[in-house]
């Protein structure tokens, strides 16, 4: 077990007030709250301040705690002094306010379970809790329906109301259409009914799979379409990758970079009757090919002659 | 040999196809009615219908409704601080996706 340092946590001197602990979990926890930090460390960091709060907060915690002294010599593989919490009394999930009971070893063998630790009454009636789950997909996945087995772990109460982590696979249907950033609700797939309830439902968050070729803008997808100049200026059939196959299209004559073509009704196909189809963007990008051969020089050359083509005519006169 | 049927479970997206009433809404996000209803006093969720018995949640008043609820839980935000976060969280995911308008 590694030992924690709760006032590193916190970036705070060990002879901290209350009132700065106070102020200090409020600032980090803004700072790296999941649903306002989008790096990929937050939710770990916030996790640290929230458990460090949840000791350095309470003063018999926070005393006992300090008692184990600064860095022990044991810290990679700490074990607690016997008696070490001597004299202090607490129940260890007094108040239920504050992060969910998810706690690192170290804090669970000092100060028992987490706040969260849910124990049911074997007799209790009620509704199965509804579990949410994330889920991955591949951008095509949206344009063709996909078919995926999805192993989740949940939270199973066996008869003595004792709740244990199972593993569980399910096959489901990613239906065409959907969306990151959309749920898909399995009904009566979540928790299981505590005696005569219903059971819950299986919400499923739909994520992009990391891509470098599209974007996404709600049903659109956009993409850049590299293309010589002589392309652009001429014009060009050429062969555009959707994540759905391959199509044809005209690059117009005479299409400047970063012009926007649209392929009406390419992007993300409806999900039901009533909601539109997304369309697909093709950005041009002109590249330049380099002139390194003397062929390539004498043909940049022959442009330069052919065009008396001054890109900065309108730079005349006074800067200012 | 025997043939395997592997059966795929059929959801429903629920942005797309799913309303909620109070009830619904508060056991699927986690944050309670009373939560849920002081944050529609505030503007922050528009439900259909005029009394609390008779509101219809939108599909995607589900995800604002979880956000709202760990805003609440882990910041301690008030109603207002809460319909705040979640425009500006919007905001911010729109500017993400559209940076160049």
């Amino acid at each position: 077990m590694k030992y924690k340092d709760y006032y590193e946590a916190m970036g705070l001197p060990r002879t901290a007030t209350q009132a700065e602990i106070k102020a200090a979990h409020r600032k980090l926890a803004r700072k790296f709250h999941p649903d306002l930090n989008q790096k990929a460390d937050a939710e770990a960091r916030f996790k640290d301040v929230g458990e460090a709060y949840q000791v350095l907060k309470d003063p018999e915690k926070r005393a006992a705690y300090d008692r184990l002294g600064e860095k022990p010599d044991n810290a990679e593989d700490f074990r607690p002094p016997p008696n070490w919490n001597d004299g202090f009394e607490y129940s260890g999930r007094g108040d239920k306010s504050g992060t969910q009971g998810d706690f690192s070893d170290f804090f669970e063998s000092m100060f028992g379970g987490g706040e969260g630790a849910q124990r049911y009454h074997p007799s209790m009636h009620a509704a199965g809790q509804d579990h949410h789950a994330k889920v991955v997909i591949d951008l095509r996945d949206s344009f063709t329906g996909a078919q995926r087995a999805i192993t989740l772990q949940m939270p199973v109460a066996d008869a003595q109301g004792h709740v244990t982590m199972q593993s569980r696979t399910l096959n489901v249907s990613i239906p065409k259409g959907i969306r990151a950033g959309q749920r898909l609700r399995l009904a009566g797939q979540g928790g299981a009914a505590l005696g005569k309830g219903p059971s819950g439902d299986l919400y499923l968050e739909i994520e992009w799979r990391e891509q470098t070729r599209y974007r996404v803008d709600g049903r659109d997808v956009s993409l850049d379409l590299p293309i010589a100049p002589w392309e652009a200026a001429l014009g060009a059939d050429v062969t555009v990758p959707t994540p759905d196959g391959s199509v044809s299209m005209t690059v117009p004559r005479n299409s400047a970079n970063g012009r926007r073509l649209r392929l009406k009704g390419r992007g993300i196909p409806r999900a039901t009757p009533a909601t539109p189809t997304g369309d697909l963007y093709v950005v041009l990008d002109v590249v330049l090919p380099p002139a390194d051969t003397d062929a390539e020089k004498a043909a940049y050359g022959a442009l330069r002659d052919a065009f008396k083509f001054d890109p900065r005519a309108n730079f005349t006169g006074d800067s200012t | 040999m025997t043939s395997l049927i592997t059966l795929y479970l059929q959801g429903e997206i629920v942005e797309e196809s799913i309303e909620f009433t109070l009830g619904e809404l508060s056991r699927a996000s986690g944050a309670s009615t009373e939560q849920l209803s002081l944050w529609v006093a505030e503007g922050a969720f528009e439900p259909r219908g005029e009394a609390t018995l008779a509101w219809r949640f939108s599909g995607s008043a589900l995800r604002r409704a979880a956000t709202a609820q760990r805003l609440t839980r882990d910041l301690g935000l008030n109603a207002a601080g809460v319909a705040l976060a979640l425009d500006l969280l919007e905001e911010i995911e729109t500017l993400r996706t559209r940076p160049n308008r």
